[in-house]
């Protein structure tokens, strides 16, 4: 019992700082372009599915930790250039437009990979012994790159030009334009950052799940919800969020079957939604 | 009057008498196939309505409709299959549940707006997805429940069901028609224009003495009761309720229909669905990968129409409009 | 001697660590213009939305003519007859000036029929079209307001306060922004409504201010520094040291002074 609780617990932690990543893609996105990616699941999934092609192509899973961000990134600036600018400011339309996003990418993957789900092994097998359980080392390098990719993003938010120049646009659009900050660019490349953060928790969650061209839609409501719940525009609390639910599912899945914890974590949700509007964490952060 | 209502009357009078010749006309023209196709957008419309009184009309973007088309669904298939009730009974059970499931869960709701109102309402419409997927002994799951029809009215040995296609159709549209009626009439009341104020400005509609929440709260319930009619229909139509129908990717389906259609008028939904239905059944019967189509539209219509088709089209036949008239598109606020 | 229409006691409202409203008491006399003016962040907006149940306050009380309003809901107080205008302009954007207004009066209404069409309902039709004239925007019937001028959105505005036969009208800052033109016609407007609605303005143009109000009420940092006649006010060396540091509002109170 104990080492089942434990069990699901880790991998609840560990699938937590994965959609942390994801989540973080999303809240950027919506809170620099006012867009409701709907089509964010997919960037997740598409992330997987580079992540086997990678794999067959390359025979090395590792490379796809570089390549896979690296392509979503310009699919991201792509996409954001011919779908995303022309109805920017609009979130109403950008609902239907990353809808048809949505669509095509899951219709393109189902063209390309196929309909069959695939699982891929890990890159890394053999378990560990860990607090008296036997753990997947790959799930552990997961939650390793996880926290690494985070801790990039946040250092590249608050260290780097581009990522000044984001924060600033986000903070105030006009003045950040008015003192010479390159708007269009900065949008582009935020769409681009969302995407390959999505992609990167593809390659890094794949060996750990099985890749299908479903796979962002049962995603995209948590990543969603970690956003609002742990306080539009506030990242960390975003990422705390995202563990916090994947976790507390992790926790009540060792009591009950996964749907009923699906059910509980909703319900907490809703109570978070009602009771505290502005966030979880409101007045933590910045 | 002038040329764009007369070219809009005409075009609704050809509409018109098209729906009421559909049982003869299409198998003559196409195949009969396409009767029940027909009948099924009519449904879909109504479904897409129900997200466009809310959004359209309303100004609150919910991702929850299919939750209460869900249960439009499951009160008459368990309606008719565990309590053995016949056709009326079931109906008004479907669309009573819809608009009860509709008035709780608004309740909480309507306290919100915007980002968080459209996250509160996946949230719920998810809760009871996962609800009626895990009692499969009530619900059936994923697989559903199929039921066998009860007849709709029985007059002595002269019985009329949804087992005659015609009769199927017809009472459809009948439903259908009554529906959008019924909306077309509220949205012109006092009531609808209302709606309109706290589409516009919640805080100014405060001022002028409007009780927001009770507003958006009846917007709520009323969009319920279209998408609880909806849901029955189906139910009606396909002999069965399934809780795939209550997953939040249908929910955003309608809201789909309903912008690419335009949203805040009262034939966008019906267009939007239309538009979608007729391509999936199209191209699905040459390709299988339609939906890659049915992508790219949705991107093209909110790139060249963003007011929707129909919000293109009155730009086009373009006449300044006269005080009877409902602007297409809601302004958007990003403010929460 | 009148009655109190609005009394305000010991009305306190916090954001966080800044006191916006503290402890202020104020009586606003029937039948009068009441001017409200003070430095920007006096706490003159926020007043208005503690009185018009926009924001909730942290203590005191509202009393409209005898009724408690604190603590009621906007469209509460409303209903009662306290109506307001907007610092930031706020009407229907995307409808008719006509709609702006028919929708305005038939809300004060408690029954709203969700079926009879709207546009069928004469005397909301008659009423509007009154309204329409009496600030002169007829013309402007079919236009939709978000495409008005701002001088013409302020009046609509104005009218859309007045069209239900407000009992207190709260006016903030409605000629900012306004042309010279416009303005002269917003001021007569006032004037002309003053006669027999009780009018509480917040206004940054003293000339105005000392130009039509019977009544000057000057709040700074959330607290009644003094209030009196157009008179006494420019008179008081009070309120010249409020306005000190900001030379621009000190000149506007040296400019009405030698007016």
């Amino acid at each position: 019992m104990i080492d089942t609780l434990l069990l699901l617990s880790l991998n609840g932690l560990i699938w937590g700082l994965i959609i942390a990543l994801i989540a973080l893609g999303l809240s950027v996105i919506f809170g620099l372009l006012d867009i409701i990616n709907i089509a964010h699941g997919d960037f997740f999934m598409v992330g997987t599915v580079l992540a086997w092609f990678s794999l067959q192509v390359t025979g090395n899973y590792w490379a796809g930790f570089l390549l896979v961000p690296l392509i979503c990134f310009v699919l991201g600036a792509i996409m954001q250039r011919l779908v995303i600018q022309p109805i920017r400011g609009n979130p109403a339309l950008s609902i239907v437009a990353t809808f048809g996003l949505s669509l095509i990418l899951q219709e393109v993957v189902r063209m390309t990979f196929g309909a069959t789900p695939r699982r891929i092994l890990p890159p890394i097998q053999g378990t560990m012994s860990l607090f008296g359980i036997q753990y997947d080392i790959y799930r552990l390098y997961a939650a390793g790159f996880s926290i690494a990719a985070l801790a990039a993003f946040f250092l590249f938010l608050n260290y780097t030009k581009l990522g000044t120049w984001m924060r600033a646009v986000r903070h105030d659009r006009d003045t950040a334009t008015a003192m010479g900050v390159p708007a269009r660019l900065v949008y582009i490349m935020t769409f681009a950052v969302g995407f390959a953060l999505a992609g990167f928790g593809g390659v890094v969650a794949a060996p750990i799940t099985t890749v299908d061209f479903r796979g962002g839609v049962d995603l995209l409501p948590v990543c969603f919800i970690a956003v609002i719940v742990g306080g539009l525009g506030n990242l960390p609390g975003t990422a705390a969020a995202a563990v916090l639910l994947a976790l507390l599912e992790g926790i009540v899945q060792s009591f009950a079957n996964p749907t009923l914890a699906r059910i509980t974590s909703l319900l907490l949700m809703s109570a978070v939604l009602l009771l505290r509007p502005q966030g979880l964490f409101k007045g933590f952060a910045k | 009057m002038s040329g764009r209502a007369l070219a809009e009357r005409g075009l609704l009078a050809v509409f018109v008498v098209f729906l009421l010749t559909v049982p003869w006309s299409v198998p003559l023209l196409l195949n009969p196939f396409w009767v029940s196709v027909i009948a099924e957008i009519l449904i879909w419309s109504l479904f897409a309505a129900s997200a466009n009184l809310l959004f359209g009309y309303v100004g609150l973007l919910s991702f929850g409709q299919a939750l209460f088309f869900g249960f439009g669904m499951y009160g008459v298939g368990i309606g008719i299959d565990h309590f053995g009730l016949s056709f009326w009974p079931a109906f008004g059970l479907g669309i009573v549940a819809a608009m009860a499931m509709a008035f709780v869960s608004g309740i909480l709701a309507v306290r919100l707006t915007w980002h968080y109102f459209a996250i509160i309402t996946v949230v719920f419409s998810l809760i009871f997805y996962f609800i009626a997927v895990s009692a499969k002994s009530v619900t059936g799951g994923d697989d559903g429940i199929n039921f066998a029809l009860p007849p709709t009215f029985s007059f002595g040995t002269v019985q009329y069901s949804f087992a005659d296609a015609n009769f199927q159709y017809f009472f459809i549209l009948a439903a259908v028609a009554i529906c959008f009626l019924l909306m077309h009439l509220v949205v012109n009341s006092p009531l609808g224009k209302a709606f309109l104020a706290v589409r516009e400005n919640d805080v100014r509609a405060s001022l002028i003495g409007l009780n927001v929440y009770v507003i958006r709260l009846i917007a709520f319930v009323m969009a319920g009761f279209l998408a609880g009619v909806a849901g029955a229909l189906f139910a009606f139509f396909g002999r069965y309720a399934s809780a795939s129908y209550m997953f939040y990717t249908f929910s955003g389906e309608a809201v789909v229909w309903a912008i690419v259609g335009g949203a805040g008028t009262l034939f966008g939904p019906v267009v939007g669905a239309s538009l979608f239905i007729v391509i999936r059944e199209v191209v699905s019967t040459h390709w299988e990968h339609h939906s890659l189509i049915v992508g790219v539209m949705a991107i093209l219509v909110v790139i060249l129409a963003p007011k929707g088709i129909v919000g293109l089209w009155r730009d086009w036949v373009d006449t300044p409009a006269d005080s009877a008239e409902i602007p297409a598109a809601p302004e958007l606020r990003t403010e929460p | 001697m009148t009655g109190s229409m609005l009394k305000i006691e010991g009305l306190t409202k916090r954001f966080g660590g800044l006191t916006a409203v503290d402890n202020l008491s104020l009586d606003f006399p029937e039948g009068k213009l009441h001017a409200v003016i003070g430095p920007n962040g006096a706490g003159k907006t926020t007043l208005f939305n503690l009185i018009t149940g926009l924001l909730k306050s942290d203590s005191g009380k509202v009393q409209f003519r005898n009724h408690d309003i604190s603590g009621l809901k906007p469209h509460q107080i409303s209903r009662l007859g306290v109506k307001r205008t907007m610092q930031i302009k706020s009407v229907f954007n995307q409808l008719t000036v006509a709609e702006n207004l028919s929708i305005t009066r038939q809300s004060a209404q408690r029954f709203l029929h969700p079926l009879r069409p709207a546009s069928r309902d004469r005397q909301t039709r008659e009423r509007v079209d009154e309204v329409l004239e009496q600030m002169d925007m007829t013309r402007l019937a079919g236009q939709t307001a978000g495409t008005l001028s701002y001088g013409d959105v302020a009046m609509l505005e104005i009218g859309m306060a007045v069209i239900s036969e407000p009992q207190l009208l709260l006016l903030d800052e409605p000629i900012c922004g306004m042309s010279p033109a416009e303005t002269e016609r917003a001021v007569a407007k006032i004037l002309e409504l003053a006669r027999t609605i009780g009018i509480i303005i917040i206004e940054h143009d003293m000339e105005v201010v000392f130009g039509i109000a019977d009544d000057i009420t000057v709040l700074a940092q959330g607290a009644l520094l003094v209030s009196g006649s157009p008179k006494e006010i420019a008179d008081n060396e009070q309120v010249r040291e409020a306005y000190l540091g900001r030379p621009e509002d000190e000149d506007y109170v040296d400019e009405a002074a030698h007016a």
